[in-house]
């Protein structure tokens, strides 16, 4: 057994500062951060990858790729209730097959609904740090990842009001905090600084701002630069940005199976992976008077396309205008800039003729 | 058990058949249990017409663009059911436990049909499988014939023999498979969904220009479920779906007895885009021809593909020097 492992788990948004703190905290191990990912990164996955695959298999085998060049020994990927659980086992292939020499953890494979099996896996990545530690690490980690959410929650329905322009500079900020955090006291500090700072900052808002809920599939919704930075873009043409999807929200404080009690009337029975939620969160919106609803999905996401009846008849009973966006690997900027500026225009439009 | 009811109409009375069962999807791989199920209970049932081009042109209108071929196709025979019948089934495949579950278009199917024809005012009906939920496939049978106004017992003895019935099927079409991979000539095994192989429309014509240009073809799912899925689970742990598992078991099994193996999908299936390419990449010595379908008609591509691979495999047999 190796002294210290170099652990890589792909980029995915932000969350990968959980990641580190677990692995740095809670094990005896490195954690190697992939790069930033950029066009680089969609192009190596994209090439190395199955045509009709979804986007996030490319982007996440992308990230894997430049994590190995990085360093990284070891890489970690996820389950998940959708494809994803499948990634890992055909990622590992490719890797394999292109030359790297790596260990591989796929979690899916100890994901069998047996507690005890994933206990297993902890043993697998950590075999001589004390549970106790580990345990103590999860929990801190989730925490984080709670106040990085609340945080990032903040951030979107207000930066397009700031008339000092400071908010990014505070959320940037938050985030480096967040990286840099080494025990739970850091990560709700920097919570309370960022919060403090958010609050200090007087918002030019106007008391009836204009509201657009998102919604989409687990990973292009969540992580800005697969979604092209559309919340950001968003934000900046005067729009208070609503995301309830995130990991906070849909993974730790849980509540899923009563959402489809709400949603009843649209789908009886979960139609897949995000779809419950997705559909609860657009009825939420919808109820709750926003101006319109985004729709943010892969190419290729499976529920994310069966739930598109659900929501055009979702718009229809409750008129709110909703826009379908779906990314590939090779998205532009310009042609997202156009549809949203089309959205946006409409739905203002609307808000003056209906106030 | 003449009399009976399902959402307040007296079936007798009714001069319209009571079930509609669209004929695609699933329905080329347990449709003989629903069939058998709905006659042991004696409720007449009504199947759409086999696939066709108006079909699967009505089901692209209808379906999300980005669909696959295969949900397109099944929203065309929905619309074929549509006011022809009491109640259009369509089961709801989700899981047979944690690690045993069905691609998650199956699972949304039931659903999305009832968005997609909301206006339309046609009632629809499921049998809800969902182990993880509380619902085998046992239960959900019995809870589907209760639905129908039958009592718990009726079902779960219906159930039982249309359970044999699937199993029996499956065994035969294994046999008569022995058989036919027993025969000297050029063997090419041929992989890929049972709604696209058995469909009229989309895998008919491939399998008429493999048997045309004399080669054998040994279908990859004709193997009893258990043998397949066993010998997928040793080659590819994580796959969880069962009706892939199937697939990857018939090719395990199945390829030593084949000189080349043609992995047929729809465009773009999510499961096979990712089995598909494990197999591409474990198997080397081996002739494989991908062939994906799609919207497009028109059977002088994929005949001149399906020929030059036959070339290739008599070539490396030396037929051909």
């Amino acid at each position: 057994m190796k002294q210290h492992r170099k652990v890589a788990l792909p980029r995915y948004g932000e969350y990968n500062c959980a990641l580190k703190y677990i692995v740095e905290q809670g094990f005896e191990a490195q954690c190697i951060l992939p790069p930033p990912l950029s066009r680089r990164t969609e192009d190596l996955g994209a090439r190395n990858s199955p045509d009709l695959v979804c986007t996030p298999f490319k982007t996440t085998l992308g990230s894997m790729i430049e994590a190995l060049e990085a360093g990284a020994d070891t890489i970690l990927m996820v389950p998940g209730a959708c494809r994803l659980n499948y990634f890992g086992e055909l990622q590992e292939q490719i890797l394999r097959d292109m030359g790297f020499t790596f260990e591989f953890i796929n979690l899916s494979l100890y994901n069998t609904g047996n507690a005890k099996d994933l206990l297993k896996a902890l043993r697998v990545v950590n075999p001589r740090r004390s549970m106790v530690k580990t345990a103590r690490a999860l929990y801190e980690a989730a925490k984080m990842i709670e106040h990085l959410d609340d945080i990032t929650t903040l951030y979107y329905e207000n930066c397009g009001f700031d008339p000092t322009k400071t908010y990014p500079k505070v959320y940037k900020q938050f985030i480096a905090d967040m990286y840099a955090a080494q025990n739970l006291n850091e990560i709700h500090e920097a919570f309370r600084v960022a919060s403090r700072a958010f609050e200090e900052i007087t918002l030019n808002k106007p008391s009836d701002p204009i509201r657009i809920g998102i919604i989409g599939d687990y990973y292009t919704v969540m992580d800005p630069f697969s979604n092209l930075e559309l919340e950001q873009k968003l934000a900046d043409m005067g729009v208070e940005v609503h995301r309830l999807m995130n990991l906070a929200n849909d993974m730790l404080r849980g509540g899923g199976k009563n959402k489809q009690a709400k949603i009843r009337e649209f789908a009886e029975y979960s139609m897949g992976a995000s779809s419950t939620a997705d559909i609860w969160q657009a009825q939420n919106f919808a109820e709750r008077g926003f101006d319109g609803i985004v729709q943010v999905k892969s190419a290729g996401c499976m529920p994310e396309t069966d739930i598109m009846p659900v929501l055009a008849n979702l718009s229809r009973d409750y008129k709110i205008p909703v826009l379908y966006l779906t990314y590939d690997s090779q998205s532009s900027d310009v042609g997202l800039m156009t549809r949203l500026e089309a959205f946006y225009d409409m739905v203002e439009m609307r808000k003056k003729v209906n106030p | 058990m003449g009399q009976w009811e399902i959402g307040g109409i007296r079936m007798n009375e009714s001069r319209m058949p009571a079930i509609g069962i669209p004929r695609a999807m699933l329905y080329y791989r347990y449709g003989a249990l629903w069939e058998h199920f709905l006659q042991a209970l004696g409720v007449s049932v009504q199947l759409s017409p086999p696939s066709s081009r108006g079909i699967l042109e009505t089901g692209t209108r209808l379906a999300p663009d980005e669909s696959c071929l295969s949900l397109k196709m099944f929203m065309g025979h929905v619309d074929m059911l549509i006011g022809r019948c009491e109640r259009i089934l369509i089961p709801r495949y989700s899981n047979y436990g944690y690690t045993e579950l069905f691609c998650t278009r199956y699972e949304g199917l039931y659903d999305q049909a009832r968005n997609i024809f909301r206006s339309s005012g046609q009632r629809f009906i499921t049998c809800n499988i969902d182990a993880q939920n509380d619902s085998p496939e046992a239960k959900a049978f019995e809870l589907f014939g209760v639905e129908l106004g039958f009592s718990a017992r009726e079902s779960r003895r219906a159930w039982q023999e249309a359970s044999k019935v699937l199993k029996q099927k499956q065994k035969a079409e294994e046999q008569a498979q022995k058989e036919l991979a027993a025969k000297p000539g050029m063997k090419v095994l041929i992989a890929g969904h049972s709604y696209i192989l058995s469909d009229p429309y989309l895998g008919k014509p491939i399998l008429d220009c493999l048997a045309s240009s004399g080669a054998i073809t040994l279908r990859a799912d004709a193997l009893e479920s258990e043998t397949a899925r066993k010998a997928c689970a040793k080659f590819s742990p994580t796959c969880r779906w069962i009706v892939s598992e199937e697939i990857v078991g018939g090719v395990l099994h199945w390829k030593e007895k084949a000189d080349g193996i043609v992995l047929v999908s729809a465009f773009p299936c999510g499961p096979d885009s990712m089995t598909n390419e494990l197999l591409i990449r474990r198997f080397k010595g081996i002739p494989i021809l991908p062939l994906v379908l799609d919207t497009q008609s028109g059977m002088a591509g994929v005949e001149t593909r399906i020929e030059s691979f036959l070339d290739i495999i008599r070539f490396q047999k030396g037929e051909m020097v």
